[in-house]
């Protein structure tokens, strides 16, 4: 369903991407891991064409997203990290005018939308300008507007920043039923928790490279853990952990 | 924070100031930025050291951009310098010819300056105390920094006077830099001493700190009573109307009568019999009563009116200090409320644009009425429309009083020539109009145009249907000003239809390189309409339009003039002509149909390019 394929970005002379090739199936959650600035989100972004790759090919669903954009974006939704919307629009507004840009007919829209603000808690608040909402509001409507026309693909970056743990936990089980109804899920994340409870395959990028793909188990065997490490563990070792160990020594002193 | 008292003097570093890296305690800290001092030291850091902590944000920022310049941005700002430069040196000259003038008429000369200065103080007065309500709402109350500032533990008297200096600053750099080349111009024309320079700069702090007290307790006591962003919205509305008003006030006193000796004498009563600035109790009166003894070598209180205005501004700072410490809390609780929508509530409103946006496609539909609706939800943006009326009853007063005395053949031929000039100057006021309202939609998209981009929406619809939401309402107002002028002026007809289509289709091309170059420029991240349009963009825009205006213009100015001759002697036109005008017509056409394919097309590709 999402397949990147040799997939290359460069600044300038910085390379932020590197030959990354990952494919997803349907009704696969793939958790997309790595440490700060490793590329998760410059890649993300090429998914959705928001940022042309130097070199590589996206495809969405069998459709390239340099030759066939807009069937390939109807059949997805996108989270973006930061949920920036329109404010001067209510909530269920916004919710209307994204499912009119997916072409999605009233007589549908309207319910589903309904539906979604319940899902995400966001009922009451509907009527309101986003401009007053909260930062987890906020992320939780744009999870409901990439719902909103029933996507095949579902890509989230960042999708936990900002959530209570309610939201956060709703976000999880959401995530997992809509693998159950074969919608291929690709979402990048620092929180290994996350990853671990939802995901059914993890890459993990580093400086632009793909360093390590598949089950947790899998990836277990490849940084030679033993059998009952946690994937916190798995990830400092792939990545190479010494901030983080500096970090947590600084913290602890 | 206002209302901790307690724990000022335990708290002396403040952590937001922390982390701007204070200069003395801030070096010493450990790598994850906890201060090694010890309490005892941090005890003694003082509240001035806190208060310079809590201000070197905006001086840093400056600092940063300035040293960060690339070779582009230090043309910008050579450019920029270079402007200002112009525009101080223009009010220079103003002042200066102004009270040359004044001082020229015996008698009346030093009662007229006087009078003058005293109306440039009070207008100071006037419009420091308006910005400082709108400035300190967002200093002390909607800035997004606030949440750190507040939640430090700061003692309540540094936390104000942090933010008094900002909102001061902010709201009163421009007055100052307006004031500079005024008082300037005073000093060179009454041949002042350096005594007069040194009285102006010692009298310009006080009198900016009293408009500021009063702005800060002004908003206080309003963010109380109302939510602050729906306050801010209402003082943006009420300058908006100010200044349209007082706009319309200044061009109906026809101030061109200045420059015409025949009416001077009326004028000069006029001014003299205004009882402008004489209420002994207004700060503005009390600073040109420091300045005008100074200024004449005359006798004067100035130092008991000095006395005046510093002890009313501490006085003033104290007492605002005092309501703070009473008001902030709750004030700032009552920003933090959200609002609900209003205008597209009603049904029939939403009915209504429903309506007109029929004969759209259903994406280029929904565009639309969100683009509509978003305008009408700004307040700092459809409350520019009341300026734009106010320009167009002044545009259209001008034209009723043109000195359009003379025979009818001077007559005949003035008003025609006029009637041209108006196509350049309706055209001139369509560019203005659109580097305000065109050219910053792209960019208002902002930090959300990832939705349109990761959307199934051909861009294109994005374009167009900004450019119809741009187009008819510019359409309409251009055409108003060309068509109710030529009634009036009462041109030939065939002058009349060709100043009308002229600019309808000028128009368009007007507002789609407005939004070509809008998308050339984008900038994601302006929070308002103006800061877009006093950007680079806005000025490669008004260039640009100036010279296709111009160019058609010239173009048309010979079909124009064999018209009007062939008409004047009663002729009809020879072949030869009437080819030429054609030719003449056809390349005007062209360049504008010329400018609107290559605009649309520019703006459509940068917009599928463009990565947010």
């Amino acid at each position: 369903m999402i397949e990147l394929i040799h997939l290359t970005k460069r600044y300038g002379h910085t390379l932020a991407v590197y030959d990354l090739s990952v494919s997803v199936d349907a009704g696969e959650v793939f958790g997309f891991l790595g440490p700060n600035g490793a590329g998760k989100t410059t890649t993300i972004r090429m998914m959705m064409g928001l940022l042309q790759p130097t070199s590589g090919t996206v495809r969405l669903a069998g459709h390239d997203l340099a030759t066939d954009a807009i069937n390939a974006k109807r059949l997805c939704g996108f989270v973006p990290d930061r949920p920036h919307v329109y404010e001067k629009l209510t909530g269920g507004e916004f919710l209307d005018f994204v499912a009119g840009l997916y072409d999605v007919p009233a007589t549908v829209a309207a319910p589903r939308r309904d539906e979604l603000l319940e899902l995400f808690d966001l009922q009451d608040w509907s009527a309101e300008l986003i401009e007053s909402y909260s930062h987890g509001m906020k992320q939780r409507l744009v999870m409901a507007a990439a719902l909103i026309h029933a996507p095949r693909l579902l890509i989230v970056d960042e999708p936990m920043v900002g959530l209570d743990p309610r939201g956060a936990r709703l976000l999880k089980r959401t995530l997992r039923q809509l693998a159950h109804t074969g919608v291929s899920v690709f979402m990048s994340t620092h929180s290994l928790e996350v990853a671990e409870e939802t995901c059914d395959r993890i890459g993990i990028i580093m400086q632009g490279k793909l360093v390590a793909l598949g089950t947790v188990e899998e990836l277990r065997r490849q940084a030679g853990e033993r059998s009952n490490a946690r994937l916190e563990e798995i990830f400092l070792r792939l990545t190479g952990g010494e901030d983080v160990a500096e970090l947590l020594t600084a913290l602890r002193a | 924070m206002l209302g901790h008292d307690s724990v000022e003097s335990r708290n002396a570093v403040a952590p937001a100031a922390r982390s701007d890296g204070a200069p003395a305690e801030g070096r010493a800290r450990s790598r994850l930025g906890r201060p090694t001092v010890s309490p005892p030291t941090r005890a003694l850091v003082a509240a001035p050291l806190q208060l310079r902590m809590l201000l070197s944000p905006r001086f840093r920022a400056v600092r940063n951009r300035v040293q960060r310049l690339d070779r582009k941005g230090r043309w910008q700002l050579g450019l920029l310098g270079l402007l200002g430069v112009a525009f101080w040196t223009a009010i220079f000259i103003f002042f200066y010819r102004a009270l040359n003038y004044f001082l020229s008429v015996p008698d009346f000369g030093p009662v007229l300056t006087y009078k003058l200065l005293g109306m440039v103080f009070l207008t100071f007065f006037s419009i420091l105390l308006f910005s400082n309500i709108i400035t300190s709402l967002s200093t002390f109350f909607l800035s997004a920094e606030l949440d750190r500032v507040v939640a430090a533990p700061l003692p309540r008297s540094v936390f104000f006077y942090a933010r008094l200096g900002d909102t001061i600053i902010e709201s009163s750099w421009m007055v100052v830099a307006f004031a500079v080349p005024a008082f300037l111009a005073y000093g060179v024309a009454h041949g002042a001493g350096p005594v007069f320079y040194l009285v102006t700069i010692l009298t310009l702090p006080p009198f900016l700190v009293i408009p500021a007290t009063l702005g800060v307790a002004c908003t206080a006591v309003l963010v109380n009573v109302f939510p602050a962003r729906r306050t801010r919205d209402i003082l943006v509305l009420l300058s908006v109307v100010a200044v349209a008003v007082l706009y319309m006030f200044f061009r109906m006193l026809q101030p061109e009568q200045l420059v015409n000796p025949e009416a001077f004498a009326t004028f000069v009563q006029f001014l003299a019999a205004m009882q402008t600035p004489s209420s002994p109790l207004l700060p503005s009166t009390w600073a040109a009563e420091v300045l005008h003894p100074v200024l004449n070598g005359r006798r004067g209180d100035a130092l008991f009116h000095f006395a005046l205005l510093v002890s009313t501004a501490a006085a003033l700072t104290v007492l605002c200090e005092m309501l703070l410490q009473r008001t902030f809390l709750p004030g700032w609780s009552k920003a933090q409320e959200g609002r609900k929508a209003r205008f597209t509530r009603q049904p029939a409103w939403e009915r209504v644009l429903r309506f007109i946006t029929l004969p759209f496609a259903a994406q280029s539909r929904l565009l639309v009425i969100k683009e509509v609706k978003t305008f009408f939800r700004d307040t700092s943006q459809w409350s520019q429309l009341i300026l734009l009326l106010a320009l167009v009853v002044v545009y259209l007063y001008n034209f009723s009083v043109l000195p359009l005395a003379g025979g009818a053949v001077v007559t005949f031929y003035f008003k025609n020539v006029i009637a041209f000039l108006n196509l350049a100057l309706a055209g001139f006021v369509i560019a203005s109009v659109s580097v305000r309202f065109v050219l910053p939609s792209i960019s208002l998209e902002g930090r959300s145009f990832w939705i349109a981009k990761t959307a199934p929406l051909p861009l294109r619809r994005l374009f167009w249907s900004k450019f119809w939401v741009g187009v008819v309402p510019i359409l309409v107002l251009g055409e108003i000003l060309v068509i109710a002028t030529n009634s009036y002026l009462n041109v030939l007809p065939a002058m009349k239809w060709l100043s009308s289509i002229t600019l309808g289709c000028m128009t368009f091309s007007i507002v789609a390189l407005g939004l070509a170059v809008g998308a050339a420029y984008p900038k994601f991240d302006a929070d308002n309409a103006a800061k877009v349009a006093a950007g680079v963009g806005g000025l490669v825009y008004m260039i640009l339009c100036m010279s296709f205006i111009g160019a058609v213009v010239v173009l048309e100015a010979w079909p124009v003039y064999a018209l009007f001759m062939s008409r004047l002697r009663d002729t009809t036109l020879t072949s030869w002509a009437q080819v030429s005008i054609a030719a003449s017509l056809g390349s005007a056409l062209l360049l504008t149909v010329g400018v609107f394919v290559a605009s649309v097309r520019y703006g459509i590709r940068r917009l599928e390019t463009l990565e947010p």
